[in-house]
């Protein structure tokens, strides 16, 4: 089977370079071992979060004091505003609806209750232009009652010590009554199945007005199903409402995922849900051919391929007692050959692996036994030298390496 | 090697490896529709350590599972979730008598066999109102459901009697299983593939034995006689495979899905020096027009707008893309790719009474689907997924092979391929 491009990897990365080649008129083959990272994301896409530990506040300020190899170092400072303007453009098209630019972080919340710098934010998600000047006063949280993958403790403390002057509120409506009879099931999906209709929805909103008494603004758990149903609420409630993460699996991330991988459907590519790429044929400097497991005998051919498969836990990279490595090509990784200095004591701490990842040139080729593969790039959280969780530039570097390896491929 | 025993240390249903994520539970169609079921990720990997420990703590919710597979479609740690609630079911139940309404409704060709002796008969009286109620009532089947009508005449019969003599005249060669449906109720998908093969110049050939691949067995629990017809289809299609170096083709998703899968991982019965050569006829043509071992061509004046629906099997087989990519070379066929959901009614399951309204209820998102695609007709390589659709949207639903063969030119699809008449 041929097409232009192959991607291995169908998470947000793979899905963005995949959109950006169909779209100018490639034919492209997702193939993808399961669902992604992106059901853990909360509403909000992050470019740089954190310098040395330090709150970034413009990120396109910074791109040049991080260090050399970082992805956006490789993509070059001056492509860095272009492209991220493509993503949030490419994110509309697919029909995701966010605020935020890439000259100034805003902040956004996390289901525990932390700020966080933010980069993009989904529309109907709570986003905070200001730490030091909230928008308003008085928040009322709304809290599902039953529901466990809401830390409403948590939550509100953190809101009262951004300044907010919280009231907690519990409410229930028939619907979610019946959910809880099997806790285990209780969670965001479920909740946003029974809250379709407009007389659910109706329900909730009864419930919740009159519940808010002098609030400036409700918050509510990110239980929707889409942004009609966030709509609908939103214009039978009382005062402004906005929506707020709730412990992955999350509804933002889900819709997200399922909207990207909808709108690169709709362009005419294949997305082989499920499946995963176990080998491949390297011929010289050129990958010619992807085995996968369902297709079996029949391999993917391609002009040019793309790595999206993630870090450590989407597979994207695997350890043993020896060595890390990349498991379909075994391509150079960038890893500590010693196993002591993989990661150190305390899970918060700065982990060694967390920015660890495949070896690429300035154009993001990968490279094996030190010769770099003129047709694949590597994209995203697989690649090395970044850091999600330390410099919160986990989504902007998947976003932007994909555009900038879409590119560079349209440009052969 | 003291200290590399973790990463010998996998069971074998992988269990072990959930990473607790939660994601099954998103993708579990039952669960999203009912809160009598416990999702994927507590019947399956939670549950199993619990029922390793003490098989009290089995949960009869269980049985609510639609072996649907959507739960190990989307786990990102490769967990046989499914397989692993399938096993379980399988040693809470062994031994136990299934009711006579799924035993009827698991012998599909059982039914099938009497029913095609006296076809006018039984489709009159399956679709009669009394019929209907005292099938809801006293059998448990819900009254809304149509029965697929009988063909008078079985697949095989028809074989026999018009195709079997012309076969040996092509150079190449296949066998197909065609399965129950095919057989009892549609052997227009039948003719159609045969038609398709010949034109492209293979002559096609049933096993010299064929029994009800069990898919619907496995399902109401009746494990002895599927493990039973599991044995002589794995020997028959041995046979054609070894000795006739035959690949054995199929046109329905859950019976390949069955044959290649579920044997081993359920019935534990050894297919794997055959699996390569079991495969859906989408996909053997498909790489031959791939390889350009076979050319294809259309009709000229062949207009349809068609929405493909890949069924859960399908998609846990990973092979849509062949059936996809063979409709796409159809030039007047506007495809639309539907998001994959589940049409509720796996198998038998929609069929049960207290079964319907949840496989209603899981449906209804696709059918959602399917009318804003504004189509005049879908198409899915599974059977039963036919069946719920055709009944709960109206529109015709089409096998690819089908579709294809109607919109195959004939007799310049032969010429192409230099085959004389
Ligand atoms: C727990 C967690 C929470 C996060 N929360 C946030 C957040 O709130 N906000 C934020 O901005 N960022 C967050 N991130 C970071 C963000 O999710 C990632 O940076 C980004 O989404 C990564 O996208 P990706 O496409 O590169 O990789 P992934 O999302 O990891 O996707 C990789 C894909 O490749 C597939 N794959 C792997 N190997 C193969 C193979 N051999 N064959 C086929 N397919 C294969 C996988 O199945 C998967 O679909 C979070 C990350 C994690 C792990
Ligand atoms: S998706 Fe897989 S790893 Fe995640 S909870 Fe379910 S079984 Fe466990
Ligand atoms: S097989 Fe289908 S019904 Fe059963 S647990 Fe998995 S997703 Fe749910």
């Amino acid at each position: 089977m041929r097409t232009d491009t192959v991607i291995i990897g169908g998470g947000l990365s793979g899905l963005t370079c995949g959109i950006a080649l169909a779209k100018r008129g490639q034919r492209v083959t997702i193939v993808a071992s399961g669902q992604s990272t992106l059901l853990f994301n909360g509403g909000s896409m992050d470019l740089l979060g954190y310098i040395d530990g330090q709150a970034v506040k413009a990120p396109l300020d910074v791109i040049a004091q991080l260090p050399i190899d970082h992805p956006y170092r490789k993509i070059g400072t001056e492509r860095i505003a272009d492209l991220a303007d493509q993503a949030k453009q490419l994110l509309e098209d697919a029909g995701i609806m966010t605020e935020g630019s890439a000259n100034a972080n805003h902040w956004r919340v996390t289901p525990m209750g932390v700020a966080k710098p933010a980069w993009l934010t989904l529309k109907s998600h709570v986003c905070i232009d200001d730490i030091e000047q909230l928008p308003c006063k008085r928040v009322a949280l709304m809290c599902v009652r039953g529901f466990f993958d809401q830390p409403n403790g948590m939550l509100a403390n953190g809101l009262q010590q951004m300044g907010f002057n919280v009231e907690k509120k519990e409410f229930t409506t028939d619907e979610i009554t019946t959910l809880r009879r099997s806790p285990s099931e209780m969670r965001a999906v479920s909740l946003s199945k029974r809250l379709v209709s407009n007389s659910s929805l109706k329900r909730v909103a009864d419930q919740i007005n009159a519940l808010a008494a002098d609030a400036d603004m409700m918050l509510l758990p990110s239980v929707l199903g889409d942004e009609e149903a966030f709509d609908t609420l939103q214009s039978m409630t009382v005062k402004p409402l906005r929506l707020v993460a709730t412990l992955p699996p999350s509804m933002a991330g889900i819709r997200m995922q399922k909207q990207l991988q909808h709108y690169f459907r709709m362009l005419g590519g294949n997305y082989l849900m499920g499946d995963s790429a176990v080998s491949a044929v390297i011929d010289g400097d050129r990958v010619v051919s992807v085995t996968t497991a369902k297709l079996g005998d029949m391999p993917l051919r391609a002009n040019n391929f793309v790595l999206a498969s993630g870090s450590f836990i989407s597979r994207g990279l695997t350890a043993d007692y020896e060595r890390i490595y990349e498991p379909v090509m075994d391509l150079d990784v960038d890893a500590d050959a010693n196993r002591d200095n993989w990661t150190q004591f305390g899970v918060l701490n700065p982990q060694a692996y967390s920015r660890y990842g495949v070896k690429t040139d300035d154009s993001l080729h990968c490279i094996k036994q030190g010769k770099t593969i003129s047709n694949l790039h590597a994209i995203g959280s697989v690649l090395s030298g970044h850091d999600p969780i330390k410099m919160a530039d986990g989504t902007g570097v998947s976003l932007l390496t994909a555009l900038a390896a879409a590119q560079d491929i349209l440009a052969k | 090697m003291a200290d590399q025993m973790q990463l010998c240390n996998i069971s074998a249903n992988n269990f072990e490896q959930c990473t607790k994520c939660s994601i099954c539970t998103t993708v579990c169609p039952v669960a999203a529709v009912t809160t009598d079921y416990p999702g994927p990720k507590q019947a399956g990997p939670d549950g199993e350590r619990y029922r390793l420990k003490d098989p009290a703590f089995y949960d009869k919710a269980l049985k609510l599972c639609l072996n649907c597979k959507r739960c190990e479609v989307a786990c990102p740690s490769g967990v046989h979730i499914a397989d692993i609630i399938q096993r379980a079911r399988m040693s809470a139940g062994e031994g136990k008598r299934a009711s006579l309404r799924d035993t009827l409704l698991a012998n599909t060709d059982l039914l099938g066999t009497a029913a095609n002796l006296v076809a006018p008969v039984a489709n009159a009286t399956l679709g009669l109102k009394p019929t209907k109620l005292v099938m809801h009532s006293v059998m448990s089947i819900h009254k809304h459901r149509t029965f697929p009508a009988y063909s008078r005449t079985k697949f095989e019969t028809w074989y026999k009697r018009h195709a079997a003599k012309q076969q040996d005249a092509y150079s190449r060669h296949v066998s197909y299983f065609h399965g129950c449906y095919v057989n009892y109720n549609f052997p227009k998908l039948g003719q159609d593939l045969v038609k398709l093969m010949n034109a492209a110049g293979y002559g096609v050939h049933l096993l010299d034995k064929e029994q009800c691949c069990g898919v619907a067995l496995i399902a109401n629990g009746l494990y002895k006689q599927a493990r039973r017809q599991a044995r002589v289809n794995a020997a028959n299609i041995r046979q054609a495979v070894s000795a006739r170096h035959h690949t054995v083709l199929t046109t329905s998703s859950s019976c390949t899905f069955n044959l290649r899968d579920e044997y081993p991982a359920i019935l534990d019965i050894d297919t794997s020096d055959v699996r390569d050569n079991i495969m859906l006829a989408t996909r053997f043509i498909y790489n031959l027009v791939d390889e350009e071992k076979i050319k294809l061509i259309f009709k000229q004046d062949y207009k349809r707008r068609i929405a493909y629906h890949t069924a859960c099997h399908m998609q846990r087989m990973g092979w849509q893309i062949y059936s996809i990519e063979l409709l796409r070379m159809i030039p007047g066929l506007d495809l639309v790719e539907l998001d994959q959901e589940c049409c509720g009614i796996s198998g038998t399951y929609g069929f049960k009474k207290e079964n319907y309204e949840r496989s209603q209820a899981i449906g209804s998102t696709l059918f959602k689907l399917i009318e804003d695609a504004h189509v005049e007709a879908v198409a899915t390589d599974c059977e039963t997924c036919k069946w719920q659709i055709e009944m709960s949207t109206g529109l015709p639903v089409e096998n690819p092979v089908s579709i294809l063969a109607d919109a195959l030119d004939v007799e310049a699809t032969r010429r192409a391929n230099m085959i004389s008449d």
